[in-house]
C-alpha cells in the first residue's frame, strides 16, 4: 500500500503480519456486549454531569421558542463577534439576521475568527455529559474547535444513560461518516500543577440548549 | 551498588521538597480515580470486559490489522507499516518531504516518543511543534516527557514561568496558571493555522469502520488534524479494536482511571480524510510482536496508557519519570522498556524498580498482573549489582530460616535505639538509609501479638 520510505514496503506488512500470524491462535473469544447500566437518562441528570465537567445546561425551552432563545444566547457571548452556524443547525433556528450559515467548502481556516459557533447535537449521554456530534451536522470540523465559544442545541429528549447505550444508537450512517465527535464541556488543561483551566486550545465556554415539544417540559 | 534509577532518582527529584511535591500530585490523580471508579456500579464488570475484549483482539491481531486497512482505504486513508522505529521515522519523514511539508504541528503520542520522531525529524530540518499544554512545556525545556498524560507534572508553576518568559517572552515572574495557558493559546493557535502536516497518536484503532478514537482534554489532537491539509497518524499495532460498540468499554474506563473525569472533553471518531485532504495512518511493531509471541507477557498489550499504575506506585511516586530514563514511566513502563525497541541494558534493570507491592495491579483498569509481569521480567533482567545481590542472598537466608530469622529479629529489637544512631552516622548502609526514617518499634514482635490474639479469643 505504501511505497514510502526504505523499510515500509508491502515486505514490511508482510513480515508484520506474518511475526503476528505466528503467535496468534484465534481462540480467545470475544466477551459479548456489555450490558447497559441502569442509569437515569432525565435531562436533568445530564444537565448536571454537564455542569460539573464545566459546560452550561440550558433549558430545555420549547422547540418555537428555541430560536430566539438560541440567538440571544450567542449574541450576548458573541459581543458584536462573528456567530456562525453549521447548516443543519442554521436550519433549526430558520433565517436569522446576523448569523452565518458555514460553507461546506470554505477552507478551516476561514473560521479562526469566529466567536460563536452554533451546532446541532445527535444525542447526550448523562453519565458523563458529553453530546455526540455527527460528522453530518457538522461537516466543518474545526469550526468545532476554533470557536472561541460553542452552542450546541440538543432534542432534550434524546438523552441516554450510558456511553454503551450512546453508541449502539448512533444513526448507521452516521457511524461511516467522516467524524461523530463527543464533546463533554469546553476544552480545559491541568498540565500546570494540576489546576483546572478552560480553554486550553478550543472553545473556553460550551453551552448545550435542550429544546422539546411541551410533553418533555411537563415531564421536566 | 545502587540501580541506574536510583541514581538518576538523585538529580531528577533532588531534595526531599521535590520529591513531596511530585508524590502529592501523583497521588492526587490516584484519589480522583478511586472516587470515580466508585461511582460507577459496573466498574469492575467493566474492567473484566475490557481485559477480554483485548485479549481477543491480541489473539486475532492479524485478521483485525487486515480488516483496519481494508475499511480505512476504503474511507480514503493511506495505511502503512512500520516495523521498528527508524521504519516508521524514515515513513513519516518520506511523507512529508514528497509534500513538501516543512511546519508540522504535533499531538501527543507516546509511540513518537518511543520511537524518537521528533528529534529524527528536528535534525532533518523539519518544524515540529508540541501542541499538548505540557508537552510543549517539556519540548520548549528540552526534556522528554515523565508521566504518561501529564507530561510536566516534575514541574512547577515558577518553573514553567520562567521557561515560557524566556521562550515566549512571557513577563517576568509570570506564574499564574490560566495566564501561562493564555500564552501559550495564542502562540500555538498561530502554528495551528500555518502548519502544512499534523501529526498524531491514536487511542484506538477501529477495525470494523477503519476508524480512528483520539482523546484529549485541550482539543489539540482536533485543531492539528482539521487544520492542516495532510494527517499522518502513528499507531501502534495494539490500539486495535474489534469495532465501535467496544470503544464504549474503554472510554468509560480510560479518563475515569486517569484524572477521575468520567470523559475527557474531546472524544473523536475519525474515518478516512476530511473532502480535499489526505489521511496517512503508520502501523508500528517495534517490538510489540515479540511480546504477542510470549503468552506470559503478552498482556502487556492491553494497555491503554491511563497512568493509573504511575500514580499509585511508590517508586514512581518518589523517583520521578525522569528517573526510568525510558519514554514510558512507571510500572507499565518497566514491563515495556525490556521489550520495545531495542532494549539498553540499563532499560533492562528497570522490572527490579518494584517492591511488588501489587498495587499496580490493582488500579489496572485492563487487570493486567503488572506485578506478575514486573517478576517475570526480572527472570531475563541483568544480574543485581554486587553489592544488593549480596544483601538479597543473606536476607533470604535468614528468612527462610525461621529460628534464625526469630534471632535475628529479636536481636534487632534490642539493638533498635542503635540502629537509628547508625543510620545518621552514614557509612555503608547510607544507600539503603539515607532516603529512609526508622519507624518507632512497635514494643513486640508480630508473632507474640498473634499469640496474645490467639489467647484472648480462646478465653471464654
Amino acid at each position: 500500500m505504501s511505497g514510502a520510505g526504505r523499510a515500509a514496503g508491502p515486505s514490511a506488512r508482510e513480515q508484520m503480519l506474518h511475526a503476528i500470524r505466528s503467535s496468534v491462535s484465534r481462540v480467545a473469544p470475544h466477551p459479548g456486549a456489555h450490558p447497559a447500566p441502569s442509569l437515569d437518562a432525565s435531562w436533568a441528570s445530564f444537565a448536571t454531569v454537564l455542569a460539573s465537567v464545566g459546560g452550561e445546561p440550558q433549558g430545555p425551552v420549547p422547540r418555537r421558542e428555541l430560536s430566539g432563545f438560541a440567538v440571544e444566547r450567542a449574541r450576548s457571548w458573541a459581543a458584536g463577534g462573528r456567530i456562525v452556524a453549521e447548516p443543519s443547525a442554521a436550519a433549526l433556528l430558520g433565517g436569522v439576521a446576523g448569523v452565518e450559515t458555514a460553507a461546506a467548502t470554505a477552507a478551516p481556516s476561514h473560521f479562526a475568527d469566529v466567536s460563536v459557533a452554533i451546532v446541532c447535537g445527535e444525542l447526550g449521554v448523562a453519565e458523563c455529559g458529553a453530546v455526540a456530534v455527527l460528522g453530518g451536522d457538522a461537516p466543518q470540523r474545526a469550526l468545532l474547535f476554533l470557536a472561541e465559544r460553542v452552542l450546541l442545541l440538543l432534542d432534550a429528549t434524546r438523552i441516554v444513560g450510558d456511553l454503551h447505550s450512546a453508541f449502539r444508537a448512533l444513526p448507521p450512517d452516521a457511524r461511516a461518516g467522516h467524524h461523530v465527535t463527543w464533546i463533554s464541556g469546553p476544552s480545559k488543561t491541568a498540565d500546570i500543577e494540576q489546576t483546572l483551566v478552560f480553554g486550553a486550545h478550543g472553545p473556553r465556554a460550551l453551552a448545550v440548549i435542550g429544546f422539546g415539544g411541551d410533553a418533555a417540559l411537563t415531564r421536566a | 551498588m545502587t540501580l541506574p534509577l536510583d541514581d538518576r532518582a538523585r538529580t531528577t527529584l533532588p531534595d526531599a521538597a521535590t520529591r513531596v511535591r511530585h508524590d502529592a500530585a501523583v497521588w492526587q490523580l490516584r484519589a480522583k480515580r478511586d472516587a470515580a471508579a466508585g461511582v460507577v456500579p459496573d466498574f469492575e464488570a467493566l474492567r473484566d470486559r475490557a481485559a477480554a475484549i483485548k485479549d481477543h483482539a491480541l489473539d486475532h491481531l492479524d485478521v483485525l490489522l487486515e480488516r483496519f486497512e481494508e475499511r480505512a482505504v476504503a474511507a480514503g486513508a493511506q495505511v502503512h507499516w512500520a516495523p521498528d522505529a527508524r521504519a516508521l521515522c524514515e515513513t513519516v519523514e518520506s511523507l512529508l518531504r514528497a509534500r513538501n511539508v516543512t511546519r508540522i504541528v504535533k499531538s501527543k503520542s507516546m509511540l513518537t516518543e518511543e520511537c524518537g520522531l521528533n528529534p529524527w525529524l528536528e535534525a532533518r530540518g523539519f518544524d515540529v511543534v508540541d501542541t499538548d499544554l505540557g508537552e510543549r512545556i517539556v519540548q520548549l525545556g528540552h526534556e522528554p516527557p515523565s508521566h504518561l498524560i501529564i507530561p510536566a507534572i516534575h514541574r512547577t508553576r515558577g518553573e514553567i514561568g520562567a521557561l515560557f518568559h524566556r521562550e515566549m517572552g512571557t513577563p517576568a515572574g509570570e506564574s499564574d496558571p490560566g495566564r501561562l495557558m493564555a500564552a501559550a493559546r495564542q502562540d500555538l493557535r498561530a502554528r495551528f493555522l500555518s502548519a502544512e502536516a499534523g501529526i498524531s497518536g491514536a487511542n484506538f484503532a477501529v477495525a470494523e469502520t477503519g476508524s480512528l478514537v483520539l482523546v484529549t482534554n485541550e482539543g489539540n489532537a482536533d485543531l492539528g488534524t482539521a487544520l492542516p491539509p495532510i494527517h499522518v497518524a502513528c499507531v501502534g499495532i495494539e490500539k486495535l479494536i474489534p469495532a465501535l460498540d467496544d470503544a464504549a468499554v474503554f472510554l468509560r474506563l480510560l479518563a475515569r482511571s486517569a484524572t477521575g473525569q468520567p470523559i475527557s472533553a474531546y472524544t473523536t471518531v475519525l474515518t478516512g480524510p476530511r473532502p480535499g485532504a489526505e489521511l496517512h495512518i503508520v502501523l508500528v511493531d517495534n517490538g510489540r510482536t515479540r511480546l504477542l509471541a510470549d503468552p506470559e507477557r503478552r498482556r502487556v498489550l492491553r494497555c491503554i496508557r491511563c497512568g493509573a499504575c504511575l500514580n499509585t506506585c511508590p517508586v514512581y511516586r518518589r523517583a520521578g519519570g525522569h528517573a526510568y530514563g525510558t519514554s514510558v514511566a512507571g510500572p507499565i513502563g518497566a514491563v515495556l522498556a525490556p521489550a520495545i525497541g531495542a532494549p539498553s541494558r540499563d532499560a533492562r534493570t528497570l522490572p527490579y524498580a518494584s517492591s511488588l507491592c501489587g498495587s499496580c495491579t490493582a488500579v489496572c483498569p485492563v487487570r493486567i498482573d503488572l506485578h506478575e509481569q514486573l517478576l517475570a521480567w526480572r527472570r531475563d533482567a541483568p544480574a543485581l549489582p554486587a553489592g544488593l545481590a549480596r544483601t538479597a542472598r543473606v536476607v533470604a537466608a535468614v528468612m527462610t530460616r525461621p529460628r534464625l530469622w526469630r534471632a535475628a529479629t529479636g536481636a534487632a529489637r534490642l539493638a533498635w535505639p542503635l540502629l537509628g544512631v547508625a543510620a545518621r552516622m552514614g557509612g555503608p548502609a547510607a544507600a539503603w538509609t539515607g532516603a529512609r526514617e526508622l519507624p518507632p518499634h512497635p514494643g513486640a514482635s508480630f508473632r507474640e501479638r498473634w499469640k496474645r490474639r490467639v489467647v484472648r479469643e480462646a478465653a471464654p
